[in-house]
């Protein structure tokens, strides 16, 4: 899954890009082909994303976890072909290996179709596969493995049976001259007439005439038994054998690759076949765990949800046993987000990323319904974004320059997302420059969220302007080191729901209270509070 | 007198169901030895498994060039081999694939459909050839391998059983290989810790300079790695540290015999005299793998 021009490294980074990928990362190698393969809808591609979104909430809920994760294994399983056929296709007689492989795809189709019957009008095995499967099946040896056995062929059956009876002539004729080797070096048997150790200590008189020398030690000779002429002429017989039944061995094997070669165009269609739907069944899986509806793809570049979560987030919350509060916007234009200090307004920003980018490949988004338009880009503008730009520069200068570079794209279909710019400069000169970037972006089409603790950028700017509820309370509790602890008694209090607000007047930041909350001390708490009052 | 037949008793005595050799070096008889155990295993009418920890039944060494026993499998053996190293013919039964790779190709199990001499080609890793005996086990009765040492460490804790080759052309005297080998049977046959006693657990190696800083420190305790592939000495080093100190290990391997080769083509010891000695030294039943005999 490649993210193209929708996003870049920082933006990809903060929206949970990588994250979405390994979530529905397919488990073969032609899911992985076809998964490479994706990219994300554009704009005037937006029935394809809906149909696509909607096919795969349609396999989620058809497919059940135990289907879906019998045909994963299936899958998982399966060597890949892809090369096999490749080879055959140019007149490449394949191995045994090969075969094996093939029979295994064959046999994975067919159980995969029977799995899923009723999810595809098309099965995966059509009539070449079948053909293929019904010449492989005579090689099935009993335990599922795969032997180019006899029953492939006739001619390979007699030509092994004249080998058999060569072999077995061959062994007595050795078997007599070994013996009678043994008895004169006064040994049982030669265990290996093709190679055997005299210890010239043990030699009392001269090596038999049948025993040649390959290599001589200063302490031993390595031998060889030379046939006599009834053995040779038994060895030839043998040999010829051999090569008869192997020559008979290349034949089946030939006429097998043969047929590979005849149905190839359709065994690579349902090899691609196979990589899509290992595909749709990690993006269905996906949809069914996170609870995933497909989007209403608008044609307008808008972005709607209800109860929408930032993925990412919301397993890590989930698995130190917390819950992610599900977030409710309409962003049909500019706005302005306010909010406290660990409100989760960051989390707003990349949640709006996560559900476009969903949207963008064709998934379903993790909310309870959405009416999202496709952006040719989504860019974020904020902490972490600047980081390539070197050390340099000071914070405000990168954050300006990432700016200057975002206006320069040239997509029509732009989603900014941006957190708290001009953070690091005076807050009176913060917020003409928050002011003129939303000016700017609606003079240019764009749509965009900007987060900030400025008050008064969304009534200059008329844009809408919304707020996180905050906190229900100051929890008074004594300093804790804990951190985890302050957290849990922070996500108590706080209400992280998202409300569009009339007042243009800034959130209150409950910096000071949330500075006790994490475990500062309580001289120097109610020292800011003084100053405050001052 | 078999070789083979007394390795395969010793085994099965001991309730293991598979034989792993490894050597003092290389040429020193290891593929005979195991050689000799399947054949003796065949006649057994047992089910075989074969494989090996790197790159076995070559015609020729690696190294040196020299010739090499080669394996002759019978029909029905399981055996696992690099893809590239299976003969197209005769044909031999595909039984599965592994996802291991060697360095000539994916890691295949399959099984001799005729009787044909095999090059067998393990997997790199202790990890690998713990698979590899491990899917064998499951479909043959009985598993032998040629081990490298260094890959043994996938025995640890299992009921395998181990043979130590050693030979002439491991070492330039015979005081040496007798040494080398007795040393090495020491090693792998460290003892399994007693909990109930003091100990200090090794991450990783024991080296020798930490055995200097334990025997310095005149250290009584148990010192306990994870198992014997973990000690890191070899030679009079290695004894000196035996003798001195308490060295344990969390997962013990079995050592069960001792196979010498007295000759190889630059030199040759007395067999008899080898043999004898070597046993000796390991106190360990001790078989000469070319004359077929057993020291006394």
């Amino acid at each position: 899954m490649k993210h193209l021009g929708l996003l870049d490294a920082a933006s990809a980074q903060a929206v949970g890009f990588e994250w979405l990928t390994a979530a529905v990362a397919p488990v073969s190698a032609y899911g992985e082909r076809h998964f490479s393969g994706l990219r994300p809808f554009r704009a005037s591609e937006a029935s394809l994303a809906r149909s696509r979104a909607e096919m795969v909430a349609t396999v989620a809920a058809a497919v059940d976890e135990a289907r879906s994760d019998a045909a994963r294994a299936l899958v998982r399983e399966l060597p890949d072909v892809s090369g096999a056929i490749a080879r055959a296709s140019i007149g490449e007689i394949l191995d045994d290996v090969n075969f094996f492989e093939l029979q295994r795809f064959c046999d994975a189709l067919v159980r995969i179709d029977a799995l899923l019957s009723g999810v595809y009008a098309d099965p995966l095995a059509g009539d070449e596969v079948r053909a293929l499967a019904q010449a492989l099946e005579p090689g099935r040896s009993a335990g599922g493995g795969f032997y180019l056995a006899g029953a492939l062929s006739g001619e390979l059956e007699r030509a092994r049976g004249r080998l058999d009876e060569a072999q077995r002539e061959l062994e007595q004729s050795s078997a007599q001259a070994a013996g009678r080797v043994a008895r004169v070096l006064g040994r049982d048997d030669i265990a290996d007439a093709d190679e055997f150790i005299v210890m010239r200590a043990e030699l009392r008189d001269a090596l038999p005439a049948c025993v040649r020398v390959v290599r001589e030690a200063p302490t031993y000779l390595l031998c060889a038994l030379e046939y006599d002429e009834v053995t040779l002429a038994a060895l030839e017989r043998r040999d010829a054998a051999a090569q008869e039944a192997a020559a008979a061995e290349e034949g089946v094997r030939a006429r097998l690759s043969s047929l590979v070669r005849e149905h190839a165009a359709r065994l690579e269609g349902a090899a691609r076949g196979l990589g899509a739907l290992d595909v749709t069944l990690a993006a269905a899986r996906f949809t069914r765990r996170f609870a995933c509806v497909p989007a209403t793809i608008s044609d307008e570049p808008v972005l709607s949800f209800v109860r929408a979560r930032f993925l990412p987030l919301a397993v890590e919350l989930e698995q130190a046993g917390r819950s992610f509060t599900p977030l409710d916007l309409e962003l049909d234009d500019v706005a302005v987000l306010t909010g406290p200090n660990m409100g989760g307004k960051s989390v707003c920003l990349q949640t709006c990323g996560f559900v476009a980018l969903c949207a963008a490949f064709g998934l379903p988004v993790p909310a309870e319904r959405a009416t999202i338009g496709l952006f040719d880009e989504v860019a974020w503008l904020g902490i972490g974004s600047d980081r390539e730009l070197g050390g340099l520069l000071s914070s405000f200068a990168k954050e300006v320059l990432r700016l200057r570079e975002i206006f320069n794209r040239a997509a029509p279909r732009l989603l900014v997302l941006i957190d708290e710019f001009g953070r690091t400069t005076t807050p009176h000169e913060g917020k003409a420059l928050s002011v003129a970037l939303l000016e700017r972006l609606r003079e240019r089409g764009a749509r965009g969220m900007l987060a900030t603790h400025i008050g008064g950028v969304a009534s200059q700017a008329g844009a809408r302007h919304f707020a996180v509820r905050g906190l229900r309370g100051i929890p008074d509790r004594p300093p804790t080191s804990d951190l985890r602890e302050a957290l849990e008694t922070l996500a108590a209090s706080m209400d992280y729901r998202i409300v569009e607000v009339s007042s243009d007047t800034a959130a209150r930041a409950d910096a000071i209270a949330l500075t006790a909350l994490l475990g500062m001390d309580r001289s120097f708490v109610e020292a800011a509070y003084q100053a405050l009052s001052r | 007198m078999h070789v083979g037949k007394e390795l395969l008793a010793l085994a099965l005595r001991r309730g293991a169901r598979s034989l792993c050799v490894v050597g003092t070096g290389k040429n020193v008889g290891k593929t005979v030895a195991m050689r000799a155990a399947y054949e003796a295993a065949c006649a057994q009418g047992l089910q075989v498994g074969l494989a090996s920890a790197g790159l076995d039944g070559e015609a020729a060494d690696q190294l040196g060039g020299h010739a090499k026993p080669r394996i002759a499998l019978r029909t029905g053996t399981l055996f696992a081999t690099a893809r590239e190293a299976l003969p197209r013919s005769p044909a031999s039964e595909i039984v599965a694939l592994s996802r291991l790779q060697t360095g000539a190709g994916t890691l295949v199990y399959a099984r001799a459909a005729g009787r044909a001499r095999y090059e067998l080609i393990g997997p790199p890793t202790a990890s690998g050839l713990r698979e590899v005996l491990e899917e064998l086990a499951a479909r043959a009765e009985f598993v032998i391998a040629d081990g490298a040492i260094d890959r043994v460490a996938a025995l640890a804790g299992g009921r395998d059983a181990i043979v130590v080759a050693c030979g002439a052309a491991a070492a330039t005297t015979m005081r040496q290989a007798v040494e080398d080998v007795s040393a090495l049977v020491q090693r792998l046959g460290v003892a399994r810790f007693d909990s109930g006693e003091p100990a200090i657990f090794i991450e990783g190696a024991l080296t020798p300079t930490q055995i200097a800083g334990f025997v310095g420190a005149g250290e009584r305790r148990q010192i306990v790695v994870r198992d014997p592939t973990q000690i890191a000495l070899r030679g009079r080093a290695a004894a000196k540290a035996f003798e001195t100190l308490r060295i344990r290990c969390e997962r013990p391997l079995h050592v069960i015999a001792v196979t010498t080769a007295a000759i190889s083509p630059e030199r040759g010891f007395e067999p008899d005299a080898f043999a004898h000695a070597v046993a000796a030294a390991t106190r360990l039943p001790t078989f000469d793998v070319y004359a077929g005999r057993k020291a006394a």
